[in-house]
C-alpha cells in the first residue's frame, strides 16, 4: 500500500499488497463532532468481497457490478473492451455532444492545482492524493496518451505516456470514476475554464455505454426500471394511484384540509413532477406542494402516465444514451396530457436534466417548457396568495443549495427569499449560494448503498456538508432543546442528509432535522392548527 | 536572408497554426449545454450566479443579456487571471509575473514595429547623436525601453520561478511531465538569450532594425548571439499553438462557448437550427454496450 502523501498518478498500476492506498487522516469536524468517538470509524472491506469486486482502490466498493473475470480471455476481453471505449471519446462519430468540451478539458489542463483547493471531497478526506481532481483526470490522460497519440508512442514518459493497462488498473479507474460526485466546484474555480468533473464523467461513459458496466442502482434498478415500469422506484401506475389516495388522506387528517390531488387533468397549465422518491420516503413533500398550489389556485396536474409522474433521470450521472432515452420519455408524457409547462418539484437532478441538459435533446412540437418550482413558490409567498406566519418557523434554519438547481443553473435567490420572508431565524452556510459544497451525495452516491460505499460518502463525500451545517448552528448546536432544519430542496440531497444526520447520530443527540422548503411553508400556514412539521409535534 | 525567411517563417507558423487550432475546436459537433454559474452575460443576476430560470414563464420573457458584464469578467480574466488570484494567491504571483511580462513584451514588439515604420517613413528613433529629440521618437525609443525592460524582467523571472516551483514543490513535481519543465525551460532559455542580447544595445535598436529588414524585405544583420536568440524564438513560437502553452486558444472557447453558454434551445432560434443540424446526423459508429443496441438511435445527438 502507497501512502497517500507519496502516491503519484504513474502508481496507479502498481499493485502493492493488493490495494494502492487508503485514508489516513481525515478532516476535522467543528464542536461537538471534533471529540474523539463522536463518530464510526472505517471498517475493513470483508475478503469475499476483494475475491469478487474490485477493491483494490482504497478499500471501497462503489461500482457492484464490476466484478472480477475469471479466466485470462475474461480479462482481455475486458481491457480490449476499456481501450475500444476510450477511443470512443475521442471521435465525433460517437462522441459528439461532448467532444468540444471533453478535448478542451483533456489537453489543456496546466496542473497549477486550483481545482483541488476547491474540491470537498479532496478536503473531507484529509486531503489524500487519490481524490484530488486532476489525478483521476492525469491517470486518463497517461493511459490515452500510451494508447493513443503519436506523441504518447514517440516519446513515453516524456509526455506523460507512462501508464500500461491490465484490468486491475482499468478497474481502480472505474472505481476512481465513483468517487467524485461530478459537482464541478472544481471547473467553477479552474483559470482555464477546466472541467475535471465532467472527464470524471466520460470514465463513467466508458464504463456504462462500452462495457456495460455501472452501479446496480443508477443502471438497472434506476434508468432501465424507470423505462420499463415508469418509474425508478419501481412504482407502477395503480401503485402510484393507491399512494395519491393515501396522501389525500394523510393531508385530511394532518390539516383538516379535503383536497382533491388532480391527476391526468388535460391542458392543464402546469404538469407537476416529483422525484418519485419523495412519494416513498418523503410523502408530505408532494403532500405540501399540493396543498400549496391548491390553496393558491394554481392550475396544475399530477401524471400517471408511464415516466410522467417519476422526473428523474439518473442518465445524467453516467451514460448519454440513457439519458436521452429518459427525457424524451418524459418530455412525450407531458405532451400527451396537453400541458402547457414541466414544473420540477424539489429534486435538484431533474431540474439540471430536463431543464438544462434536455434542452438541446430535441426541438420544436416535442418539447414542453421546463421551468422550476422556486419561482412559482416565491410568487405565492412574495404575493401573499396563501396566508402565512413566520413565527411558526421560528427555529434555526439553513438553507443547502442543490449543486444542480445553483451552481448548474442559476437558481440562487427564489428559495433564499422565500425563507427569509417565512423563517425568522434563517442563515446561510458558508460558502453558499453558486459557491456551495455539494451535499455528498450528487452524482448518484446518495442512493448507491452496496457493499461499505456508504461509509465512503458519510465520512468523506458528505462531510463538507456536514461541517457547514455544524457551523450554521453552532450558536445553538448543544442546545437540545432547539430544533435546528436543514432546508434542502432536492430529493437526492434530502437522501443524503438523512443518512448523515443518522450516521452522526445528530438528530438524535442535538436536535437536527431536515426537509424541503414547501414543507417549511406549509406549516407557517396560518390557518393550520397543528404544526406540518413532525418533530415540532413531538415537542 | 536565411534568418529573415526563418523569422517570416515563425511569425506565420504562430498566427497559422493558432487560428487551424481555433477552426478546429470551432468545427467540432454542438455540445450539450455545461454552463456553470455565475455566467456574467446574466444582466441583473450575473453577480450573484442567478440565470433566467429564476423567473416564471421564462420562456415568454425577453432575455436580457449584458454584454457589459461579459466584458468586465472576460477582461479581468485575460488581464489579470483573476481566478488564480482568487483562488491560488501564491501561484498567482510567479504565474501573473509571466504572464504580465509576455503582455508588455506584446507591447514591446507593437513599439519596435511602429519604431521600424517611423523610421522607414524617415524619421530616425536614434540619431549618431543620441535619442532624436522629437517628441514621437522620444516617446517610442523610452516607451519600448520600458515595455521591454520590464516584459523581460517579469517574464525571466516567471518562467524561472515556475519551473523551480514545479522541481520543489511536492504535489507539482508528481504532475509535472518532463515536457513541461522543457516547456519552461524553452521559454526560460528564449528570454535569457534575448538578456544578453538587449545588455548590448539597451535601446533595443537591434529590434527596429530587425523589423526594418522583415518590412522592407532586407537581410538582417545578426551576430552569433543574436541569431541564436532569433532562432530560439523563432522556434517557440512555431512550438506553443502546438502545445498546452497554446491555451490562449482554448480559453476561449472553454468560456465563451461552454462555461457561459446558456442559450436556450427556443423555437425559431439559432440553437433550435443547430440542434435540428445536429439531431439529424447518422453516426456509422456506436457503443457496444447490451443497452445502447436495445432501441438506441440518435443517442448520440444533443
Amino acid at each position: 500500500m502507497i501512502k497517500h502523501k507519496d502516491l503519484r498518478p504513474k502508481d496507479f498500476g502498481k499493485h502493492p499488497d493488493g490495494q494502492l492506498t487508503k485514508i489516513e487522516e481525515l478532516m476535522e469536524l467543528p464542536q461537538p463532532y471534533n471529540k474523539p468517538g463522536m463518530e464510526p470509524a472505517f471498517s475493513e472491506p470483508k475478503d469475499a468481497w476483494k475475491e469478487k469486486y474490485c477493491a483494490s482502490l482504497d478499500g471501497f466498493i462503489g461500482l457492484d457490478t464490476l466484478t472480477r473475470p475469471k479466466t485470462e480471455e475474461e480479462e482481455e476481453e475486458l481491457v480490449h473492451k476499456f481501450l475500444s471505449g476510450l477511443e470512443k471519446i475521442f471521435s465525433d462519430e460517437t462522441n459528439r455532444n461532448f467532444l468540444q468540451p471533453f478535448l478542451l478539458s483533456f489537453e489543456y489542463c496546466a496542473k497549477c492545482n486550483t481545482c483541488s483547493e476547491a474540491c470537498h471531497v479532496f478536503q473531507a478526506s484529509g486531503c489524500n492524493e487519490l481524490y484530488r481532481p486532476i489525478f483521476r483526470s492525469e491517470v486518463l490522460r497517461k493511459i490515452a496518451k500510451r494508447y493513443f497519440t503519436n506523441s504518447g508512442k514517440l516519446f513515453g514518459s516524456l509526455v506523460g505516456a507512462d501508464l500500461e493497462v491490465d484490468w486491475e488498473t482499468i478497474a481502480r479507474l472505474g472505481e476512481l470514476a465513483y468517487r467524485c460526485n461530478l459537482c464541478r466546484r472544481c471547473a467553477q474555480t479552474c483559470p482555464l475554464g477546466l472541467d475535471n468533473g465532467m472527464l470524471t464523467r466520460e470514465i463513467r461513459k466508458i464504463f456504462s455505454q462500452e462495457m456495460g458496466i455501472a452501479p446496480i442502482p443508477l443502471h438497472e434498478k434506476g434508468t432501465m426500471l424507470q423505462l420499463k415500469t415508469g418509474s425508478s422506484t419501481g412504482i407502477t401506475k395503480p401503485a402510484f394511484l393507491d399512494i395519491i389516495e393515501f396522501l389525500e388522506e394523510d393531508i385530511e387528517e394532518k390539516t383538516g384540509k379535503k383536497i382533491k390531488i388532480p391527476i391526468d387533468k388535460k391542458g392543464a397549465d402546469i404538469l407537476l413532477t416529483h422525484n418519485a422518491g419523495e412519494y416513498v420516503a418523503w410523502p408530505e413533500n408532494p403532500a405540501a406542494f399540493a396543498i400549496i398550489f391548491e390553496e393558491a389556485g394554481l392550475d396544475w396536474t399530477l401524471s400517471s402516465d408511464l415516466i410522467g409522474y417519476d422526473n428523474v433521470n439518473y442518465g445524467i450521472w453516467y451514460d448519454d444514451a440513457q439519458a436521452r432515452k429518459v427525457a424524451l420519455a418524459q418530455f412525450k408524457a407531458a405532451k400527451d396530457l396537453g400541458v402547457k409547462r414541466i414544473v420540477i418539484g424539489e429534486c435538484g437532478h431533474a431540474h439540471k436534466a430536463a431543464a438544462v441538459s434536455a434542452d438541446r435533446m430535441t426541438y420544436g412540437a416535442d418539447k414542453v417548457p421546463v421551468e422550476s418550482c422556486l419561482p412559482i413558490l416565491l410568487d405565492i409567498v412574495k404575493n401573499k396568495r396563501i396566508k402565512l406566519d413566520p413565527s411558526k418557523n421560528n427555529f434555526p434554519v439553513t438553507l443547502h443549495d442543490p449543486c444542480n438547481v445553483v451552481r448548474q443553473m442559476g437558481v440562487v435567490q427564489p428559495q433564499r427569499e422565500v425563507l427569509k420572508l417565512i423563517c425568522p431565524q434563517f442563515r446561510e452556510m458558508t460558502p453558499h449560494g453558486v459557491h456551495n459544497y455539494c451535499c455528498g451525495g450528487g452524482s448518484g452516491f446518495a442512493i448507491m448503498q452496496s457493499m461499505n460505499f456508504p461509509e465512503f460518502r458519510n465520512k468523506v463525500s458528505a462531510r463538507m456538508k456536514f461541517k457547514q451545517i455544524l457551523d450554521a448552528f453552532q450558536d445553538t448546536i448543544e442546545d437540545t432543546s432547539i430544533p435546528k432544519y436543514v432546508c434542502a430542496p432536492c430529493s437526492n440531497c434530502k437522501g443524503t442528509i438523512r443518512d448523515m444526520l443518522e450516521f452522526y447520530k445528530a438528530t438524535a443527540k442535538f436536535n437536527v432535522h431536515y426537509g424541503g422548503l414547501v414543507e417549511l411553508m406549509v406549516n407557517a400556514m396560518v390557518d393550520l392548527e397543528k404544526p406540518f412539521l413532525e418533530f415540532l409535534l413531538e415537542e | 536572408m536565411l534568418l529573415l525567411a526563418f523569422i517570416y517563417l515563425s511569425l506565420f507558423s504562430f498566427i497559422g497554426i493558432s487560428l487551424y487550432r481555433a477552426l478546429q475546436f470551432a468545427s467540432l459537433p454542438m455540445h450539450s449545454r455545461l454552463e456553470l454559474y455565475p455566467v456574467p452575460k446574466e444582466k441583473g443576476r450575473g453577480e450573484y450566479g442567478g440565470s433566467y430560470y429564476e423567473e416564471m414563464n421564462w420562456w415568454t420573457k425577453r432575455r436580457e443579456i449584458s454584454l457589459v458584464g461579459e466584458l468586465k469578467e472576460m477582461l479581468e480574466e485575460m488581464l489579470f487571471i483573476k481566478r488564480l488570484f482568487e483562488n491560488q494567491r501564491p501561484f498567482w504571483w510567479i504565474s501573473y509575473a509571466l504572464h504580465l511580462g509576455i503582455y508588455f513584451l506584446g507591447l514591446w514588439t507593437v513599439l519596435l514595429f511602429v519604431g521600424a515604420i517611423t523610421e522607414i517613413a524617415g524619421l530616425p528613433v536614434v540619431t549618431p547623436k543620441g535619442v532624436n529629440p522629437h517628441w514621437w521618437t522620444t516617446l517610442l525609443y523610452y516607451g519600448t525601453i520600458l515595455a521591454g525592460g520590464a516584459g523581460a524582467a517579469l517574464a525571466t523571472f516567471g518562467s524561472g520561478a515556475l519551473f523551480l516551483r514545479r522541481l520543489f514543490n511536492h504535489t507539482l513535481k508528481k504532475y509535472t511531465t518532463p515536457q513541461e519543465y522543457f516547456n519552461l525551460l524553452f521559454i526560460f532559455a528564449v528570454l535569457a538569450t534575448g538578456l544578453m542580447v538587449w545588455s548590448a544595445d539597451l535601446g533595443f535598436n537591434y529590434g527596429r532594425a530587425i523589423f526594418k529588414g522583415l518590412l522592407t524585405f532586407t537581410p538582417i544583420e545578426a551576430d552569433g548571439l543574436l541569431t541564436l536568440h532569433i532562432f530560439l524564438l523563432g522556434l517557440l513560437l512555431i512550438y506553443i499553438p502546438q502545445s498546452k502553452m497554446g491555451h490562449y486558444v482554448a480559453k476561449y472557447f472553454t468560456y465563451h462557448k461552454i462555461l457561459w453558454d446558456n442559450d436556450p434551445n427556443l423555437p425559431g432560434s439559432e440553437v433550435e437550427k443547430k440542434v435540428k443540424e445536429a439531431l439529424s446526423y447518422k453516426p456509422k459508429k456506436t457503443w457496444s454496450a447490451p443497452h445502447y443496441q436495445q432501441g438506441q438511435s440518435k443517442s448520440q445527438g444533443m
